[in-house]
């Protein structure tokens, strides 16, 4: 039967590119633990241009037919809010007012346009705050994935459950989006002399103690303020933003059938 | 049946022109919904017609609009019978995509439709879309900016321009595509009259030298009926009514003024324009009546008082040193241009203006100071949109939350809403209603406070007539109360006649005129409404003056 076209969702073979850029994308983060020379490398760089590289090829084909104009409105529309959300918090420690429109937005429109919105979203915001820097493609993949994967929550759980599942995700994502962040920073953070620093070469046990440590030791500052505030807000608007979005989604009447027939009764 | 459709036309020549837009048995259902939007439609619109949609709210009229590029139901989903076709492309067979450069549309709010920023830019963006050479665009930038005589504007950023520009700008946006066919959804509905009639006498022109094709739904009859070629009149029960304005006019009960005049005088004919009226109604005028007394405005101490007050907004000055009090028992209308202050004056008598200078007291209190239950028992504003007001799930929800924040007992305000809106759903979201039922709503939430003074700009965007008539009730009701008055901007003359007693006139950033409603309405011809303009010199501005005067001859 004829519908209107659904909101946009990954086919088999974007889930293969997916995949393929995600490993990209996550060999860029874990290097240190498995790096076994002796100097730092001048990887980043090249990490950096796969993960852009694996971006592009995953936009592309999900632009190739999937996406019809509601989609791209409503993609539009929330990257926008969300990159505006985002200077809001003008660099305060941990302030960012962005995480919990994601993943709302996210457990509301699926897995695969929470991806997408992680990706145009962190992108845009990032023109906007000038954060162009090898720092970004690691922010996209992270952005992309906390999109993702909020929705994939179960999509039955409503009510007082399902806010509080959001918010126990919303305080992991934050959480985890800080330790990537620390991971792709943290060879290159405090030189290679200190007790915290990377050591090239250093056994993963070894690195990965030093790591953590390392993450802690700077978590106060951003990590567990960014936590947080996702939470408070998440807590706060979670319920009437999940009620306006749900709206949305209703009213776009996405997958709604199409009948063309010879009488309507 | 050749001859018959022929009736329709008042230009002959179009009666040998090419069908532009074919219903064929066309029946509508939504989906979740059992009942038919439209049924069993036929109608065939040729090139160069202008034809009009009426129908009271919720009847159907925007389905219609938006069946004819595919809009539905291709994107909203729902059960299409029959055939919808334009110049042959049948919009079974082409996705609305690709009826773009066929069909314009133009909405009711041009702003929510702007992509760019500058004009020229949003002319360009459609092009853009469909990829045209860009020696092309140029060329038609060009001439859409004449035809539509942007040309000065060209450069200047959208959101500086009055309303009318904007729609215009719109319309030029939807042109450059060259589209055959041209969709407007109550373009004239925000607008003041002068912008309307700009608006409306722009589309008059193309559809004459360019032979294009306009489609106009509209509550506002008064403005469009006298350049509409035919009407479809929708019943709510999904049943279409096709004819000339003189057939449909006859009977429909959605009318404008002058056709209810002609009902009252017991007229045969309808006349569509006001000089069709004037020629028909000349005895009429030329007799002596009784001059009915004027009533003396009232003496006891005014609820409002404004003393020398100066306004500004964004560093602009807005308003400049007015003064004047409004009195228990009046309704006020504000009236001006778009942008002229009416909503700034209005915002500092509710208090919730910056940049206020002189002094505003309501009920002997200062507006600013206001506070809670206080504050909601003392003023009620319904601002633009009235949903501003409402940020409930649900009409049950918002009624409970109004009942509860006013101190009512349980149910107040649902009885309310109920006597001004029977019949709305519930468990409806706010934002689904029509924009009659969601004044309704948002009035009722603020009058279940019981304020001395109600505020309401601009209530009557998008009402049709029965809603009309009801808020006119409703305010005349409330206005008669003790110690309660009645303000209100807006640029509909009609509403003004019947409801007002008093308009202040702004303009030049002061008070042009400040008087009865007869002396401001009479003296502007832009600012009459169309009996007293059918009636003139006769001081008659709504039917019932007519019919009150014709009871007493002299």
């Amino acid at each position: 039967m004829n519908t209107t076209q659904d909101i946009v969702t990954f086919s088999l073979k974007n889930f293969v590119i997916l995949g393929i850029a995600s490993v990209f994308s996550i060999a860029g983060f874990i290097w240190p633990f498995f790096y076994s020379g002796k100097d730092l490398p001048k990887t980043q760089l090249f990490f950096w241009l796969a993960i852009a590289c694996a971006f592009i090829v995953v936009v592309f084909e999900i632009s190739n037919a999937r996406l019809d104009a509601k989609s791209v409105a409503l993609l539009g529309v929330l990257a926008a809010l969300i990159s505006a959300l985002r200077p809001l918090g003008a660099g305060a420690v941990g302030i960012e007012p962005m995480w919990f429109v994601l993943i709302l937005s996210a457990r509301v429109f699926g897995p695969s346009f929470g991806f997408l919105l992680g990706i145009i979203s962190m992108f845009a915001s990032a023109l906007l705050t000038g954060g162009l820097g090898p720092w970004l493609g690691y922010q996209i993949f992270a952005a992309a994935w906390i999109g993702l994967l909020a929705g994939l929550l179960p999509r039955k759980v409503r009510g007082k459950l399902e806010l509080l599942m959001l918010i126990v995700f919303g305080a992991i994502a934050a959480g985890i989006f800080g330790i990537l962040m620390d991971l792709q920073f943290w060879p290159w953070a405090l030189g290679a002399n200190t007790q915290l620093s990377y050591l090239a070469g250093g056994s993963v046990a070894e690195n990965l103690s030093r790591f953590i440590t390392f993450h802690f030791a700077t978590a106060m500052a951003w990590d567990i303020p960014r936590a947080i505030f996702t939470v408070v807000l998440i807590a706060i608007s979670g319920g009437s933003v999940l009620a306006a979005l749900r709206r949305t989604h209703t009213r776009a009447a996405f997958m709604t059938p199409v009948v063309f027939s010879e009488r309507v009764k | 049946m050749e001859a018959n459709r022929c009736l329709g036309y008042r230009i002959s020549l179009t009666c040998i022109g090419a069908v532009m837009i074919k219903f064929s048995n066309v029946s509508l259902i939504y989906p979740n919904s059992t009942t038919t939007v439209l049924e069993n439609l036929n109608l065939e619109i040729q090139e160069g017609e202008l034809v009009l949609v009426i129908g009271s709210t919720g009847s159907g009229k925007s389905s219609l609009l938006r069946l004819i590029n595919g809009l539905v139901p291709h994107h909203t989903g729902g059960i299409l019978a029959g055939d919808v076709s334009v110049n042959g492309v049948s919009t079974q067979m082409v996705k609305p995509g690709g009826m773009a450069h066929l069909i314009g549309i133009v909405g009711q709010n041009p702003a929510n439709t702007f992509v760019a920023d500058t004009v020229e830019d949003e002319l360009a963006f459609g092009m853009e879309t469909l990829n045209l050479p860009l020696d092309v665009m140029r060329k038609r930038i060009e001439e859409t900016l004449d035809l539509l005589s942007l040309t000065s504007l060209r450069n200047r950023s959208i959101a500086t321009l009055s309303g009318g520009e904007q729609q215009r700008v719109a319309i030029g946006a939807a042109l450059v595509t060259h589209p055959k066919v041209l969709v407007l959804d109550e373009p004239t509905s925000a607008l003041d009259p002068i912008a309307a009639e700009e608006v409306l006498s722009i589309l008059h022109r193309l559809v004459h030298d360019l032979s294009l094709t306009v489609v106009i739904a509209e509550h506002k009859l008064e403005r469009v009926i006298q350049f509409a070629d035919r009407i479809v009149q929708i019943n709510g029960d999904g049943v279409a009514k096709i004819g000339t304005p003189q057939q449909i006019l006859l009977e429909s009960p959605i009318a404008p003024p002058i056709v209810h005049l002609a009902r009252a005088l017991g007229l045969k004919e309808i006349g569509v324009s006001v000089r069709d009226m004037r020629r028909m109604t000349s005895e009429i005028r030329e007799g002596a009546y009784v001059q009915q007394p004027t009533r003396e405005a009232s003496i006891d101490n005014p609820i409002i008082t404004i003393d020398s007050l100066s306004l500004s907004y964004a560093e602009k000055k807005v308003l400049k040193q007015i003064s004047t009090n409004v009195y228990a028992h009046e309704i006020v209308a504000v009236m001006g241009r778009n942008g002229a202050g009416k909503s700034s004056l209005l915002k500092s008598l509710a208090g919730i203006m910056d940049g206020v200078n002189g002094a505003v007291l309501v009920d002997s209190q200062d507006p600013q100071k206001l506070k809670g239950k206080n504050r909601r028992e003392t003023i009620g504003f319904i601002p633009q949109e009235p949903s501003d007001l409402l940020y409930g799930q649900s009409v049950s929800i918002e009624c409970a939350q109004a009942d509860s924040d006013n101190q009512v007992a349980a149910g107040t305000t649902l009885s309310v809403l109920n006597q001004l809106v029977p019949g709305i759903s519930l468990h409806a979201h706010p934002r689904d209603l029509s924009e009659g039922q969601r004044l309704g709503l948002a009035l009722s939430v603020v009058l279940s406070g019981n304020p001395k003074i109600l505020i309401l700009d601009e209530p009557t965007r998008g009402l049709d007539y029965q809603a009309k008539n009801e808020l006119t009730r409703i305010l005349i009701e409330f206005a008669k109360a003790t110690g309660k008055c009645v303000l209100l901007a807006t640029h509909d003359v009609e509403l003004v006649a019947e409801l007002a007693r008093r308009v202040i006139y702004i303009a030049d950033r002061d008070i042009v005129a400040d008087g009865t409603t007869l002396d401001v309405l009479l003296s502007s011809p832009a600012f009459a409404p169309q009996v007293s303009k059918v009636m003139s010199p006769q001081p008659w501005l709504k039917v019932s003056d007519v019919i009150a005067a014709l009871d007493n001859p002299l």
